[in-house]
């Protein structure tokens, strides 16, 4: 079972760095190559905080709050850049973090922190608290996505400039997906760091943005269910793919690819793309009728 | 229309076929190992794996251990952390294998000595060396040197059989470099070695002009330059082309023939400490040589050869438990006395490997034995 | 002295930079994409020559050639990745562009090899003083042919008939089409022209370090990332400057500012700082 829990772990994890990511990205309509980025400063706010003696419980807030305000920071470039600008800066944001952690001794530089202490509920505790802070998670993104500053992310995402006309104000709602994004990416990174209980600047680098990213994409930027299922698939995908072993990565992208090509609404796309046409083809049958 | 629903069908068929596979074997003693096949450390995983697979392949062929087949499961974790705990539960939970292997970087392999240390199953580093692996506890060790003691080694070669006095430091900023860089500072005091400068570089950097014109101004005795082959290879390259003449001193990192081939002719008279002697006249070394480049046509490197060591360790420990008890095993390897590739393996309290360091020197294209360091006081690994 | 051979291997290095961004800032410039999986085309055409050399002996050939190839690999890769996605959102092509990128590092390390190729006998090794700096003869060479390919690209935009017509796709693409302009032929003739540019980076970067690896590419992607849109996205000029800009702060910051900042990191310190007070880059347009 062990082995279970501890993918079930993973997986959970994973899934909170993607909904967290959804809602800058999927519901707010900014796109951030830098996510991971935040996750590492949840995770080494968090190992600093449990070594120095804080409860594990405790040192959560302080992760989200930190992550939440560089994330925070990060937002207020989303109001002088758009698009393709800012995705680069988000990109920039990345490689600066491993940039920056890297040098600092007090983080361990290129060391990493290690033995990061456990919170000591057992690998089943730690998978039980993880799931339902997912299922937490899960429920608020859903909530959020149907309450009006859900609809207001939308306007947002689908116009800005609309938005602004008819009285959003956009800066604060821009910062408001920001800050809610970054202050659970955190919250992820604390998760990671005392299962993995290692963290080095590496382990926050840009191919986890993208990887992060990809979730959310694969599964259908906004779509709760499908950044989920998403998030669930990709994260143990080199653990299942182990047998193509020299291929996995190739098969990685080829399908980072694929589904950009044939379905760039990602799995949502694809699954309500087969309900329609379900429906289309049954009432092609109660026509025949 | 109909090419997306084809595409969709397939990934559901893909998908679920991962599900179906399980893999069947005949009653055997497994040793688990994560190696990086895939992503940037690709290179040293094959070599790690190659080397591994001879061990096991030359312990079956003497007949196996306790009467039965040893059986490498392998599984890529492309040297990052995230992808090595799953795996070192997996190996231990699903694979029941009794000895853990790590060919893989110090990150994955600080990771899962975790998993293994509270799953109480013995898992051996072959080359990882951040000083925190063995830390995690009893059950992990190292058949490689720390960063540190391999720097301190590196110190005495420098101040005391090369007799050079003034040396420039070109450290790779990395967990490898930052260690070794640390072991030579703090010993270099002691040899007489005064340090003029350090520069440093990143992994990604093939380019060293801007370093390479501060050295020649600084006109060093010797250069104490970190890495690996490919950053090593151009970076040596550079520093001969703009008139850098004096020693170089490399380490274990350099250790590859990808190294000799990249620098070619400034490769010559190239110094490094490591773990294999080339013109070793120990018959362990001289088989492991010979075998795996008659196996694999590729010359041998340290990666190879650190990851047939701890392999062996493993395979010897196994067989002198007399049962697939891990505990066993454990207590077994912590008193190993093991002829291996690399010399002979044993291990002190931390699980720290006590060993001669190799000095090597490029000669005529190869690596030829320049001297060996025997000083078990300056090499003393840490004991906690 | 000294601050003057750090310019002159800050030069080196901005060429490289220039070679590949220039080609990147192009494709962005005719058809909004990011496109990423460039520096792959970058990491094949150093692949291309160390094969080719090793089997003729002749770099010039291998040079040659390996643009044409990657030049060509460069049109397949727009038919078959970017024109279906042309009309999706941007960040659309931009995760497909990742993906292939990815799929193609791998595919080197599968065909080529993990450990990488090198030059049998690497030609253009010797070492020549000038002026008291100490300089490779591919060292020249990569500058003079940087020099040579971008004032080549610049006179053929300029004067020739299907290069003003480039340039007018780029500035307005429908008003270039209503006046006959063929913009389906630009979108190609751009890929080819940006492609064999980071075929000659690759080459001579291969020649440089007598190494390519798989993941060779993995620098220049993204940073050349950066330095397009610190020259202004789309602006070839800017582009150049940048390029260079970018190739003197790393030399000078490995020196000086090794100790607080990853060099790899010095792009991306410049380009948020600098998109903070100007969004649209330093060089944009208007």
């Amino acid at each position: 079972m062990e082995y279970e829990i501890s993918l079930l772990t993973i997986v959970g994890i994973s899934i909170i760095g993607a909904l967290s990511l959804n809602m800058i990205l999927g519901f707010c309509g900014q796109i951030s190559l830098g996510h991971a980025a935040f996750i590492g400063v949840g995770a080494y706010t968090s190992s600093i905080l449990t070594k120095s003696g804080v409860p594990f419980l405790l040192s959560l807030p302080g992760a989200m709050a930190l992550s939440c305000l560089i994330g925070i920071i990060v937002g207020f470039s989303s109001l002088r850049v758009r698009h393709d600008f800012l995705a680069i800066t988000t990109m920039g944001v990345s490689f600066l973090f491993t940039g920056v952690v890297r040098k600092q001794e007090v983080l361990g530089g290129e060391m990493g922190i290690a033995m990061i202490p456990d919170p000591g509920w057992g690998k089943l505790g730690y998978m039980v608290f993880v799931i339902l802070l997912v299922v937490i998670l899960a429920i608020f993104s859903l909530y959020l996505k149907r309450s009006w500053m859900g609809y207001t992310f939308d306007a947002v995402a689908e116009d800005e400039d609309t938005a602004s006309i008819v009285g959003v104000n956009v800066a604060s709602f821009k910062l408001i997906a920001f800050a809610l994004g970054t202050a659970f990416a955190g919250l992820a990174g604390a998760l990671y760091a005392h299962n993995v209980k290692f963290i080095d600047p590496e382990s926050f680098g840009f191919i986890e943005s993208i990887t992060v990213l990809s979730m959310v994409v694969i599964g259908g930027t906004g779509s709760v269910w499908g950044v989920i299922t998403a998030a669930a698939v990709l994260s143990v995908f080199p653990l299942w793919f182990q047998f193509i072993d020299d291929y996995k990565l190739l098969v990685y992208g080829t399908l980072l690819c694929i589904v950009m090509l044939f379905s760039p609404q990602g799995l949502s796309g694809i699954v309500a793309d087969l309900k329609g046409r379900l429906v289309n083809s049954k009432e092609g049958l109660h026509a025949a009728d | 229309m109909k090419i997306k629903s084809i595409i969709s069908c397939l990934f559901s068929v893909f998908v679920t076929s991962c599900f179906a596979l399980t893999l069947f074997a005949a009653d055997t003693i497994k040793i688990g190992i994560n190696v990086p096949l895939t992503g940037f450390a690709a290179s040293d995983g094959k070599s790690a794996l190659n080397g591994a697979k001879l061990a096991a392949e030359q312990v079956n062929d003497a007949g196996g251990v306790l009467g039965k087949m040893i059986e490498l499961v392998v599984y890529d974790d492309q040297a990052s952390p995230k992808h090595s705990v799953p795996i070192a539960t997996k190996l231990i939970e699903k694979d029941k294998v009794v000895v853990g292997v790590s060919g893989s970087y110090s990150g994955a392999s600080r990771a899962a000595a975790g998993v293994y240390q509270s799953a109480k199953v013995p898992y051996i580093a072959a080359y990882a060396i951040h000083p925190d692996i063995t830390r995690a506890g009893e059950y992990v060790f190292r058949t490689s040197f720390v960063g540190e003691v391999q720097g301190r080694a590196g110190a005495k070669l420098v101040g005391q059989s090369l007799g050079k006095k003034k040396a420039v430091l070109i450290t790779l900023n990395n967990d490898f470099g930052k260690s070794l860089a640390a072991g030579f500072k703090e010993k270099a005091g002691d040899f007489g070695v005064k340090i003029l400068n350090e520069y440093q570089y990143s992994i990604k950097d093939r380019q060293f002009g801007a370093i390479v014109a501060r050295v020649r101004a600084d006109r060093p005795d010797v250069i104490y330059a970190t890495g690996y082959f490919f950053t090593a290879g151009p970076l040596v390259s550079q520093l001969r082309a703009a008139g850098v003449t004096v020693p170089i001193i490399g380490q274990e990192g350099y250790d590859s023939d990808t190294f000799i081939k990249i620098a070619g002719k400034s490769a010559e008279g190239i110094i490094i400490t490591t773990s294999l002697d080339r013109d070793s006249d120990d018959p362990e070394a001289k088989d492991f040589i010979m075998q795996f480049e008659k196996k694999f046509n590729h010359k041998v490197d340290m990666v190879a050869a650190s990851a047939h060591t701890a392999v062996k360790v493993a395979a010897v420990a196994i067989a002198k438990a007399g049962s697939p008890d891990r505990k066993a095993i454990r207590d077994a390897i912590a008193k190993s006395e093991v002829p291996a590739s690399t010399g002979i393996i044993s291990f002190n309290a931390l699980g720290e490997v006590i060993k001669d360091v190799q000095v090597q020197v490029v000669r005529d294209g190869d690596f030829r034995r320049h001297s060996i360091i025997h000083d078990p006081v300056l090499l003393a690994p840490p004991t906690k | 002295m000294f601050i003057f051979e750090l310019l002159v291997q800050g030069l080196i290095q901005g060429g490289i930079y220039a070679l590949i961004a220039i080609g990147l800032t192009l494709v962005y410039g005719l058809l909004r994409i990011l496109h990423v999986a460039h520096a792959g085309l970058y990491a094949l055409g150093g692949y291309c020559a160390i094969l080719i050399t090793n089997a003729s002996g002749s770099f010039g050939l291998a040079l040659t050639c390996s643009m044409i190839i990657v030049g060509i690999i460069g049109m397949v890769v727009y038919r078959i990745f970017y024109q279906p996605l042309l009309d999706k959102a941007p960040f659309v092509a931009l995760i497909a562009s990742i993906g292939l990128f990815i799929a193609m590092e791998e595919i080197f390390r599968i065909i080529f090899g993990a450990y990488g190729l090198t030059f049998s006998a690497p030609p253009l090794q010797d070492t020549v003083v000038f002026l008291g700096i100490y300089l490779r003869q591919c060292e020249i060479a990569s500058i003079v042919l940087a020099i040579g390919l971008i004032a080549g690209l610049s006179l053929f935009t300029k004067y020739s008939r299907i290069g003003i017509a480039w340039r007018a796709t780029v500035t307005d693409p429908e008003m270039a089409e209503s006046f006959g302009v063929d913009v389906i032929k630009v979108r190609y003739l751009n890929f080819f022209i940006g492609s064999m540019m980071a075929a000659a980076a690759g080459s001579m970067v291969a020649l440089l370090n007598n190494l390519v690896e798989p993941t060779m590419g993995s620098v220049p992607s993204y940073k050349a990332l950066a330095i397009i849109v610190l020259g202004g996205l789309g602006n070839v000029r800017g582009t150049l400057i940048a390029s260079l800009a970018i190739g003197i702060a790393e030399a000078v910051g490995t020196i000086y500012l090794g100790n607080i900042l990853d060099r790899d990191s010095i792009a991306f310190a410049f380009l948020i700082v600098v998109l903070m007070l100007k969004p649209q880059g330093l060089f944009s347009k208007g």
